[in-house]
């Protein structure tokens, strides 16, 4: 791969000389000059393997006197070339001084059709019913290479099976696929998930997967991108579109921290009304996010965009209304309580809707601004000391090293746990340290471990011992936290300490330095840059409102505490995506729009602003959130509704310093990155090419050099656990039962059935066999049942439960409760 | 005189006892007494050239690794797998402990850190028996640690393929010996380097028949070795002899002897009183020479590596298989393209999928339905296979079919013409089958 590489040296191509860089890949080095080699196995993001052998070229060098070194000439005087005696595979050669090519002989144009010819003997040509027909490198290559006619001249070619079910995402149509084992190599080599083989040999040669489930890795639709055919395809996308009806909208997942870039294919779609729709999300290449890679959940999990549980039309006192009917009476219950009111607002809200929020707020006389969900604090500090700008995951590998604590990455933000174990496989340290054992622990160089509630403690000890010297001795040091078994103050206490560290070892205001998190939500960055705090939210619960805001938040799924003082709040006013239980709660409903209806910004884990666009047509009434607020804004006197998402922009740019030049035209600007797209010669789709934008990173005061202010540690007292009770930890899992994943009905085979997991000394003392039933009781919230699983990965004493599993809510932060298996009372220890 | 072959002098001379009552593991000695590159030289002095077919030479294959790379393997190929080809066997069978001292030879030359012997999958009940030799030579302190107190520790191990021809192939051998499904390596990085070899560390592969060789250029030195033979091809060489002929078999011979002499004076001539028509010299893969009756002159041609090439054709392996005026050459070319096809490892778009399609057009024109323009085609389709792939199975399948047309034209023509006769008196076609979907068509198609 070509990075930073600044020696070039010269080489020839068809009689003409360049200056490329030293020892690029001879494809790409002839790419970037406009020379498309054309390939099938060969992928600028994987090793090569020479398989398919479309690229071969006449490969020589100008011969050099052994002895002065000097160029030797032939009879005209031109320098003289060795030539190898046969062709040479393109994608196997690296560049190097007087390297002499030729593309476009005669030979070279014989052996480039000679493959096509071959390839397509036992091709089944099924183009005109084929989800790749119209973006398909072999279509496109055979156009361009192949022979006018087959020479297969029998009436029948081989059939094989053409819908084999990888696993429950991924299907394999064995008849198209040419055996180029990129999807193979991608799971080995990029997704670090080792999931796919070939099988048999010869032309019996065929993919399987070796895991169980089948094709078991969050990364799996990447593959379907990158086959050269279509022999994978998703079961999201499979005969859903043709890719010529589709139109490309770029944007940004809004799953998590990661702020994957991608694009949005739809199309007006008879089943939907007419309306625009998202018929499949692809990756759009961000080198310095997510390369050209996204996950699976981002994949797959638009489907909650055009659920049918969004909210339609506005409600008052659970009555449809018409919107000017709803604002109004937002508007009057709002005037109503004067200063006495507050906003919670979700992790994935653009900056825009936040802004809007905020300016409705302080408006009325309050700063009460509570971020959504309150499980991880410090997202000041990664303003202070976030990575730097210019860091790209990409860039990290021998001497540099990545301290992951406390979070299971895999499942919280999965690209980052891809581009970092690419780092740790290019030779960087990569350090998993959590309470319990994850699947984080395969993809680490080396793991380390420390009682629950002692991850504060761990972090602000680190320096002495000699992983915390490694650590500081690294030239690129990313400390990555979660809030894996925290409190909110605990989690404070260890973004605070690891703030410390990166000060301390100078880990900080420059490119691959500083601190990351694992935050919930696709803005948790832009809550905070937007003045929502979750330490604003905790107190909203302990003194609540008379009018509280509650936008894009589930807060009763997700929280088994609100009951307690949500009944204490005299009006809630619920903007948002679904008809939920809080809408029911709620004086006034309001349906807004979710992030492919309308234009708005996110602000990623890195702290990159980023812009996505409107993808599909509205759902019916619903508005931006900051419209809405705008209009009740408008209402209350707080001057005109902004026109449009880009002007709430502008004057966020002007308010929020960290905001300058994260206007919506700087946002959409792009540069060229390697690997090159344009066309579609090294991949499949169409969708890779970035048009949309790259993003404005937020430059970190570290960046700036301003004072930084971590603030004094409070490391609180490890929670007393009382006799017969356990500690009770929260944790995230990727594909869970989240009103935003439930429309995705394709991933339902995938979501695990509510499980606990418990350590076997503590489920032989209770009594507690794996797989059964069993009953974890929480003070102040309904008992909440799961399967046990007994597995030993949990530590002793304590339960470890995913959230958005069960039917009830489990605790959003670590805490104490008790276990028993249902139909057994409770063993009361000795 | 045998060599390599000695169990035909003595035939117990596999046991242990026997084969150091018989100057066996001297050569070791010998060499553990030197130091590694002096034995190296004294390899390369003696051109041993590689039996495994290409003929490189061992001891400067021996010189390419990498002195400073502190672990270095040496990998046995005993995956022996060309059609006709059964010398390597009988090596493993009645003198294993030679190719046991031989690959220490080796294993020493490059201060290897441990010997793997690859067999192939049905060479199991060998493996067995090639384990208990190697437990015995142990005991007596020829391998494993602290060997013949030199403070070199090198063990040797056994290790049985799939079943695969291509794993005889150096770098699928390699990718086997590691677990993975054997498919050939991009090259460079070549075994011999780092990064190239056995789990990426530098390693010397070497055919069986080449190692048993080396004890006794060790003991007798490289010019008594380099009298025998020819001039670039120096050394005794096994041939296999199968066949038309009257005593089929291995014949340990002087390189340089002409098939004339190996064919009548060892293999007891030609069976049956018929006329030589072809001959195939190395198995399957290599380019198979016309012989034009008992009295053609080509007979005369010595089976050398040098002469072989001025012959157009190869040594190889030395599987020599004669064919009669009986043998259909069509049918030859088609049995070659059946066993490539079941071969081909699959990674090569010509070899996978040009074996497939070339066996559908040879099978047409075998069955008498096939029309001139088809030889053309498979001539054709060959042709672009040769060349193009990652190793040599590419050409060795295309090998069979050009081979065949440019030597037997006329077997080629009968068949094509007796297709228009058939055609007239032929009864109508019957309606194809309908074709079978899935794997079980997969089956069918991947036979």
């Amino acid at each position: 791969m070509v990075t930073n590489i600044t020696k070039t040296v010269t080489i020839y191509i068809d009689d003409v000389s360049y200056q490329v860089p030293a020892g690029a890949n001879l494809v790409d080095a002839a790419k970037a000059l406009g020379n498309d080699i054309p390939v099938f196995c060969y992928h600028p993001k994987m090793s090569p393997v020479g398989m398919c052998r479309m690229c071969l070229v006449e490969l020589g060098s100008i011969e050099k006197d052994r002895a002065t070194g000097e160029v030797v000439l032939d009879d005209k005087g031109q320098p003289k070339v060795r030539w190898f005696p046969k062709l040479q595979t393109a994608c196997t050669t690296n560049v190097s001084d007087g390297m002499t090519v030729r593309t476009n002989t005669k030979q070279v144009d014989q052996a480039r059709e000679n493959v096509v010819e071959f390839l397509l003997t036992s091709h089944p040509l099924d183009c005109p019913v084929c989800d790749k027909g119209g973006e398909c490198p072999l279509q496109n290559l055979t156009m361009e290479h192949g022979p006018g006619k087959t020479r297969m001249n029998f009436a029948d070619k081989m059939h094989l099976d053409k819908h084999v079910p990888l696993g429950d995402l991924i299907f394999l149509d064995e008849e198209r696929c040419i055996q180029c084992a990129r999807c193979i190599r991608f799971q080995d080599e990029v997704a670090g998930d080792d999931v796919l083989a070939f099988h048999e040999r010869g032309r019996s040669l065929q993919i399987i997967t070796n895991s169980e489930p089948g094709f078991d890795s969050y990364f799996s639709g990447n593959t379907t991108d990158i086959c050269p055919v279509g022999a994978l395809t998703t079961a999201d996308f499979r005969f859903g579109a043709r890719p010529w009806e589709l139109t490309n909208v770029p944007s940004i997942c809004p799953q998590c921290p990661v702020g994957c870039n991608t694009s949005l294919s739809t199309r007006l779609d008879r089943d939907a009304g007419g309306r625009a729709i998202i018929k499949r999300v692809m990756p759009r290449q961000n080198e310095q996010v997510n390369e050209i890679w996204i996950c699976d959940k981002g994949r797959f999990g638009h489907h909650f965009s055009r659920g049918a549980d969004r909210l339609q039309i506005p409600m008052t006192g659970n009555a449809p209304a018409s919107l000017t009917r709803a604002l109004q009476v937002a508007a009057d219950k709002l005037k109503a309580a004067g200063s006495d009111v507050a906003v919670i607002a979700g992790s994935s809200m653009s900056n825009e809707d936040l802004w809007a929020l905020k300016q409705l707020a302080n408006g009325l006389g309050s700063e009460r601004l509570g971020a959504w969900p309150p499980t991880h604090a410090g997202a000041d500090l990664v303003a202070q000391v976030g990575v730097g700008k210019g860091t790209n995951l990409s860039a990290l590998g021998k001497g540099d090293a990545v301290l992951i604590i406390a979070s299971d990455l895999e499942e919280e933000a999965p690209v980052w746990r891809l581009r970092i174990n690419q780092a740790r496989k290019r030779g960087a340290i990569v350090v998993v340290a959590n309470a319990r054992k994850t699947q984080m622990d395969e993809f680490a160089s080396e793991t380390a471990t420390f009682e629950y509630g002692e991850a504060p403690k761990f972090m602000a000890d680190i320096e002495a011992s000699d992983l915390g010297k490694k650590l500081a001795a690294a030239n690129n040091l990313i400390i990555l936290t979660g809030a894996d078994g925290l409190t909110l103050v605990e989690s404070r206490a260890l973004m605070q300490s690891a703030a410390n560290f990166l000060i301390k070892t100078g880990h900080i205001g420059k490119a691959n330095n500083g601190l990351m998190s694992a935050f919930p939500g696709s803005n948790a960055m832009g809550l905070y840059y937007m003045g929502f705090t979750p330490e604003a939210t905790l107190d909203i619960a302990q003194k609540p409102p008379k009018v509280l805001i509650v936008a894009q938040s589930d807060l009763i799924a997700d929280d088994p505490s609100v009951g307690e003082w949500l009944t204490k709040v005299e009006t809630i006013i619920s903007l948002t995506l679904f008809n939920d239980a809080l809408a029911g709660l709620a004086t006034v409903a309001l349906p807004i729009q979710s992030f492919a209806e309308r234009d708005g910004t996110f602000v990623n884990g890195e702290r990159r602003v980023q812009r996505f666009y409107t993808a599909q047509g509205p759902i019916g009434e619903a508005t931006p959130a900051w419209q809405v607020a705008g209009r009740i804004g408008e209402l209350l006197g707080q001057g005109k509704v902004k026109l449009s998402a880009a002007a709430v922009m502008l004057d966020i740019t002007k308010s929020v310093p960290a905001f300058e030049g994260a206007r919506y035209k700087e946002l959409a600007h792009v540069e060229p990155q390697f690997p090159m797209i344009q066309k579609d010669v090294y991949y499949g789709g169409t969708a890779y090419e970035n048009t949309g934008g790259l993003g404005v990173q937020i430059p970190t005061a570290a960046d700036q050099g301003e004072t930084l202010n971590v603030g004094e540690v409070f490391v609180p007292e490890t929670p007393k656990v009382g006799k017969g009770k356990m500690l009770i930890i929260p944790t995230q899992v990727l594909y869970n039962r989240e009103r935003t994943f439930q429309s995705s009905e394709l991933m339902h085979p995938r979501v695990a059935d509510p499980y606990a997991e418990i350590n076997s000394a503590d489920a032989k003392r209770l009594n507690i066999n794996n797989g059964d039933m069993v009953e974890i009781a929480i003070a102040g919230a309904s008992a909440i049942r799961v399967r046990a699983q007994v597995d030993g990965r949990a530590p002793k004493g304590a339960v470890i439960l995913p959230r958005h599993l069960a039917t009830n809510a489990v605790p959003l932060t670590a805490t104490v409760g008790s276990i028993s298996k249902v139909g057994q009372a409770a063993v009361v220890e000795g | 005189m045998h060599i390599l072959l000695r169990g035909r002098d003595i035939s117990d001379i596999y046991k242990f006892d026997v084969y150091t009552a018989n100057g066996g593991y001297e050569g070791l000695k010998k060499a553990v007494s030197m130091k590694p590159s002096e034995v190296i030289d004294l390899v390369k002095a003696s051109n041993l050239r590689g039996r495994g077919g290409a003929g490189f030479s061992a001891g400067m294959k021996w010189s390419f690794i990498p002195q400073s790379e502190p672990i270095k393997y040496v990998a046995v190929n005993a995956d022996e797998s060309e059609a006709g080809t059964f010398k390597d066997r009988e090596i493993l069978e009645t003198n294993p402990h030679q190719l046991i001292e031989g690959a220490m030879i080796c294993a020493w030359a490059i201060q290897a850190t441990a010997v793997y012997i690859y067999l192939r999958g049905e060479f199991w009940d060998v493996a067995h028996a090639l384990d208990e030799r190697i437990a015995e030579a142990r005991k007596a302190g020829f391998v494993g640690d602290n060997v013949l107190g030199s403070g070199w520790n090198c063990n040797v191990y056994t290790h049985l393929g799939a079943g695969a021809y291509i794993c005889g192939e150096e770098s699928a051998l390699l990718e086997s010996l590691e677990g993975k499904l054997g498919q050939p390596r991009v090259r460079p990085p070549f075994p011999a380097q780092k990064g190239g070899g056995l789990y990426k560390e530098a390693t010397v592969v070497n055919n069986v028949e080449t190692l048993t060789n080396a004890p006794w250029i060790l003991v007798n030195g490289p010019d008594e070795y380099k009298k025998i033979g020819t001039e670039q091809s120096s050394g005794n060489k096994i041939f296999c002899v199968s066949g038309h002929v009257n005593k089929p078999g291995n014949y340990e011979l002087p390189l340089g002897t002409t098939f004339r002499e190996l064919l009548y004076t060892h293999a007891g001539g030609i069976a049956n009183g018929k006329q030589i028509k072809g001959i195939l010299p190395s198995g399957g893969s290599g380019p198979i020479m016309r012989v034009n009756g008992n009295d053609d002159p080509i007979l005369d041609t010595k089976l050398s590596y040098e002469d072989m090439a001025k012959a157009g054709t190869i040594l190889g392996s030395a599987s020599i298989i004669v064919m009669d005026e009986t043998v259909d050459m069509v049918w030859v070319a088609s049995k070659a393209i059946k066993f490539f096809k079941h071969e081909s490892c699959g990674k090569c778009t010509p070899c996978r999928e040009g074996t497939f399609w070339l066996d559908k057009v040879v099978d047409r024109i075998l069955s008498g339905k096939g029309q001139e323009s088809d030889v053309d085609l498979i001539n054709n389709i060959a042709k672009n296979m040769s060349g193009v792939t990652l190793c040599a199975l590419g050409d060795f399948a295309a090998n069979p079919i050009i081979h065949t047309i440019k030597n037997f034209p006329e077997d080629f023509k009968a068949h094509v013409e007796k297709k228009e006769v058939a055609a007239e008196k032929a009864a109508p076609a019957k309606a194809a089958p309908a074709p079978r979907r899935g794997k079980e068509a997969a089956a069918q198609a991947g036979d």
